[in-house]
């Protein structure tokens, strides 16, 4: 269908335009020389927009407007609005009536490009913006593209581009890794990034910072938007995504604000809960109540076993459920994932117990009820959370907080707090990650191949790599065309070679690029294994650790069902349906997020006056014979004192220590603490650490008292000690992991692959130490280093902490028995060791004692 | 570099184990190994995994002290001399092995050893699929074992993993033993443990740089 004709031109909309013209042929002058701007409201894309939303029977926002007018102008940007809004449509439409408004300026191929970080959103979107495309009467095709995408429709795609792709920043990089690309990406003429603040602090983000500058390289026109939520760093969220000079840039946020209700589930007395960990299943009872007062409910977990043990809790309180309930988590297979959700949007389902996976999405109408079990660790995280019910603008979010252990109740007397203030969460980017650079090098290389000062200019644009020094470039070309090391050129590495020819580095190897493809993106997994019934039928997916633990035939919990190994083949594990009526739950052993700064902030006030809690503080008046116990047998730090509690037990010595500044904080607090100690004798430690704080266990006494406590917790050559206490434990050999995988150094085996590619296997400590051993150089070592710093360690928060420690009492209490702050860190099974003591000692000394040998 | 050893009885036989991944059996003079892989980190570097040489030369370094140390007549291999393909390494190693000529090589085979019995042949190794001396069998994989006969094998990569007080952890290469098997640790430092396979009434020998430790 041709607009053209009917488009009424106005006057002023022309002058503009030439104006426009102009500026984007000879400079680019942020301001435009007309002094009349044109109304975007007369403009016939605008009216014919405006009418089709008229027809619907709605009128746009005040964000949406601005939005629209903002890219009108040519602007990039950032829209932020809470769910349920309509983010999408300030983009896509503004889209739409720049096109309406100068069809001329638009050809053949992908004019949008959707970039959102999940399948599952896409999908929806793609009918949303196709319905309205059609009814507006537009020949505009929408189409998706992803991991999901069947080879016969990527084909096509591939001969015929659609007019919007919505696709994630993976696929993007998958495309720039296949022959002749960049003419798919001539004519964009906007990229839109979803859910801008997930990705923005993982490297996730920084691929897409990359295709955004490589798409810009191909298009320099194009313009950048980002869509996003509320998060503490707003302005900085938009210059990294947006980081080019000589463009105009806006944040459009929208007036409309979420109200929000939050109500905990209490039990009927405190000693019901279990102290810590596990699950509060007892409240199951509330929780059935809870999801029978409404239409559908959401219960989020946050982790995948914890949602799996739900789903069997849930249905043993009321069998009534089975057929209307759900379970859904990012290892259950996709088409079970698209089945649920479809089903939840036609109000088949009365409760879907989930985690993350349906964190962000697009809205489900029929859900109004939000349960939340254990803490949501933080304020932006749970506000999102909450959004998913009650999902129509001008709605109340309903939710429920189900504690997993007591403790957590303080916790929701904190994040009603904040909730209150609306502090929110600021997502840090992430900068210099070198093993994206290097895969994104080989990814130009086996696609069209690319030229060396022009990509490093490239490179350079964005955001992530603006501090990239010539040497590092240098030392990442060297890395993949000579395997490292300057020293050796060692011939048969040929990775990335120079065609003189073409005059461009390129993958030559059909293997390597073949290993290349299958290893492209961030995401980092454990080895997973594909479930899948004897019969046929894709169950989901399993850690190859958990695995490897059962026996045939023994029963485990996968999807909400009782199966049994029958056997494993080709990296999928076939099973069958169990009789049994118990059975193990796997442990997977991602989506452990610490406890934001933000929300322990909120925390550490709440228990300063957790004793003398106000009327309307109901969880604080609910936890007070645990808080007086607490007091009774250790003490209630004030927000002026730093507590430390010392436990014999007879697994040995414990020491706690209670920073309430999240698990990764507390871990590396934790190293530090068990250096300084290890100063004062050669001794061996083994570190257990959740969110409040972290236990040192050692099976020698540990000599402390308040006064070498004070030294032990100083500030003083803080970083120096932290950085030496690091080196000692193997934090930054954890963190090579995902590193090794990324840069192509550990090839992942991928589930269901016939090849497991077994004779290039090893373990990413492997080669963490060969490469510390005789490469100490390699950026990706420091890379290591480095992440430990900023995200384990969040430096700027530990300098913090101990600034505020160093100005708090410290009190050292001997408590008979575990505390009730002190139990929930002993149970904890995440464990750290870390030794001042030589191997060959600590060899001696197990010779003396009990050992088990782990079978 | 330290060498530890511990004498054991296997079999009717006494034979050295050492903290340095390889067994002596002075009866035979015959200095034992298996799984050194020789060739893996050209083949990681073939296929765009860049890893140094350096540890293949520390390899063949360490095997080289050994040699001096027992001052052996046999070298016997017990599977995967060679990791993958021929590649720029087995350069390096049979230049290597020239010093050692006098010696008398003995190559079980493994499963990563695919070439032809000729070309071992042209590297001074007799290659067996098995090979029995008195009652001692040499064969790469472990076996259904006959009674009255003992076997020593490779190919697992054995390591254990011990839980000590204070929930701690260690995770040491090691020698396993029973009765009548005894498999030996992988020879090269670049290559994996594997903790979860256990001959049955095994005892562990797992070392470090400094001791060998019964478990």
């Amino acid at each position: 269908m041709k607009l053209i004709n009917k488009i009424e031109v106005r006057k002023e909309l022309t002058t503009n335009n030439k104006a426009q013209q102009k500026n984007s042929s000879k400079t680019k002058d942020p301001k435009p020389k007309t002094k009349k701007m044109p109304t975007l409201e007369h403009s016939e894309g605008y009216r014919i927009i405006h009418n089709w939303m008229a027809d619907k029977g709605f009128s746009p926002f005040d964000f949406q407007l601005k939005a629209w007018k903002k890219y009108a102008h040519d602007y990039h940007g950032l829209v932020v609005a809470p769910t349920g809004f309509g983010k999408t449509y300030s983009m896509f439409l503004a889209v739409l009536i720049d096109y309406l408004n100068h069809p001329e300026q638009y050809k053949k191929g992908i004019k949008l490009l959707w970039i959102s970080p999940l399948r599952s959103l896409a999908k929806d979107l793609q009918i949303a913006m196709q319905t309205a495309i059609d009814e507006i009467g537009l020949d505009w095709q929408a189409a998706v593209r992803n991991g999901d995408t069947s080879t016969a429709v990527r084909r096509k795609q591939e001969r015929n581009m659609p007019d919007i792709l919505l696709t994630t920043p993976e696929t993007m990089h998958l495309l720039f890794s296949q022959k002749k690309n960049s003419r798919w990406f001539k004519n964009i003429r906007c990229v839109v990034v979803d859910e801008w603040h997930e990705l923005l602090s993982t490297k996730r983000g920084v691929l897409t910072e990359l295709a955004i500058a490589r798409l810009r390289s191909l298009s320099p026109k194009i313009r950048i938007w980002g869509v996003s939520a509320t998060i503490g760093n707003l302005e900085e969220a938009k210059n990294v995504l947006i980081p080019y000079e000589g463009v105009k840039t806006n944040i459009v946020t929208s007036k409309e604000k979420k109200k929000l209700k939050i109500i905990s589930l209490l039990p009927d007395e405190v000693e019901v809960l279990p102290w810590a960990g596990h699950l509060g299943r007892e409240l199951a009872k509330s929780v059935l109540k809870v999801i029978y007062e409404n239409n559908t409910t959401l219960v989020f977990t946050n982790t995948r076993s914890q949602a799996e043990l739900w789903y069997q809790s849930l249905l043993e309180a009321d069998a009534d459920l089975a057929g209307q309930i759900a379970i859904h988590h990012g290892s259950i297979d996709a088409k079970l994932r698209n089945w649920i959700e479809d089903a939840i949007n036609q109000n088949l389902l009365k409760v879907v117990v989930c985690t993350s996976s349906l964190d962000l999405g697009v809205d489900f109408k029929p859900v109004d009820c939000v349960v939340q079990i254990g803490s949501a660790k933080g304020i932006a995280r749970f506000i999102q959370r909450a959004g998913r019910s009650g999902h129509s603008p001008h709605e109340i979010s309903k939710v429920y907080f189900v504690p997993t252990h007591t403790l957590e109740l303080i916790e929701v007397s904190a994040l009603k707090e904040a909730v209150k203030q609306r502090d929110v969460e600021a997502r840090e980017p992430m900068v210099l990650t070198y093993d994206v650079l290097v895969q994104f090098l080989v990814t130009l290389a086996v696609g069209e191949g690319f030229q060396r000062e022009e990509t490093f200019e490239m490179i350079r644009q964005t955001h992530a790599f603006s501090y990239m020094t010539q040497d590092d470039f240098e030392w990442a070309m060297q890395f993949i065309t000579k395997g490292g090391t300057t020293l050796h050129a060692y011939e048969e590495f040929h990775k990335v070679v120079f065609d003189e020819e073409k005059e461009l580095y390129v993958v030559k190897s059909r293997r390597i690029s073949m290993l290349h493809r299958m290893n492209i993106g961030a995401i980092v997994s454990d080895a997973m294994l594909r479930v899948r019934y004897m019969k046929g039928g894709h169950l989901g997916m399993i850690e190859e650790y958990f695995i490897s633990k059962l026996k045939v035939g023994m029963p485990f919990v996968l999807a909400g069902r009782i199966l049994e190994i029958v056997h494993i083949k080709d990296m999928t594990v076939f099973v069958r349906k169990s009789k049994a009526k118990k059975a193990i739950t796997p442990s997977w052993k991602g989506g452990r997020l610490p406890l934001t700064s933000y929300l322990s902030h909120y925390l550490r006030l709440k228990l300063n006056d957790a004793l003398q809690p106000s009327i309307r503080e109901r969880e604080l008046k609910f936890l007070n014979p645990l808080l007086a116990m607490q007091q009774a047998h250790s003490h209630i730090p004030k927000s002026n004192e730093f507590l430390v509690e010392k436990i014999q037990a007879r697994e040995g010595c414990h020491l706690f220590f209670y920073p309430f500044e999240g698990r990764l904080v507390n871990e590396i607090m934790a190293s530090l603490i068990a250096y300084r100690i290890g100063k004062l004798l050669p001794i061996t430690f083994s570190i257990a650490m959740n969110d409040y704080g972290f236990g040192l266990l050692s099976d020698q006494d540990i000599p402390v008292t308040e006064e070498n406590l004070i030294k032990i917790l100083s500030k003083k050559n803080l970083m120096d000690d932290v950085v030496a206490s690091i080196n000692a434990s193997e934090v930054a050999s954890r963190k090579f992991r995902d590193i090794a995988v990324i840069a192509g150094l550990v090839i992942q085996s991928q589930p269901g692959a016939r090849k497991t590619n077994k004779s290039l296997q090893s373990s990413s400590s492997l080669i963490f130490k060969v490469l510390e051993d005789y490469e100490p150089n390699n950026l990706l070592l420091r890379q290591a280093y480095t992440e430990v710093f900023n995200e384990q360690l969040e430096e700027a928060r530990l300098q913090e902490a101990f600034d505020r420690i160093s100005k708090s009492t410290v009190i050292l209490k001997e408590a008979k028995g575990y505390t009730p702050l002190s139990f929930p860190i002993k149970v904890d099974a995440l464990r750290d060791t870390i030794s001042s003591e030589k191997l060959s000692d600590r060899i001696a000394r197990l010779q003396k004692q009990q050992y088990k040998l782990i079978t | 570099m330290n060498i530890v050893t511990k004498d054991i009885r296997f079999g009717n036989e006494i034979v050295t184990l050492t903290n340095q991944r390889v067994l002596f059996w002075e009866a035979q003079e015959a200095l034992i190994l298996s799984d050194i892989h020789i060739g893996k980190t050209a083949h990681f570097r073939q296929h765009g995994i860049a890893v140094p040489d350096a540890i293949l030369l520390k390899d063949l370094k360490r095997l080289q002290v050994l040699i001096e140390n027992f001052n052996p007549k046999k070298l016997l291999v017990v599977g995967d001399l060679f990791h993958a393909e021929y590649n720029q390494n087995f350069d390096i190693f049979i230049q290597w092995m020239q010093q050692f000529d006098d010696l008398e090589k003995i190559l079980i085979r493994g499963n990563h050893d695919r070439f032809s019995t000729r070309f071992y042949e042209s590297l001074g190794f007799h290659t067996k699929k098995q090979q029995a001396y008195n009652q001692l069998v040499f064969v790469h994989e472990t076996v259904k074992v006959t009674e009255g006969m003992h076997y020593i094998s490779g190919h697992i990569h054995p390591g254990v993993r011990i839980q000590m007080k204070g929930r701690q952890y260690l995770k040491l290469p090691s020698f396993q033993v029973n009765s009548q098997q005894l498999i030996l640790p992988a020879f090269s430092l670049f290559t994996g443990l594997n903790t979860r396979f256990h001959l049955e009434d095994v005892v562990h020998y797992a070392f470090t740089e400094d001791a060998i430790l019964e478990l």
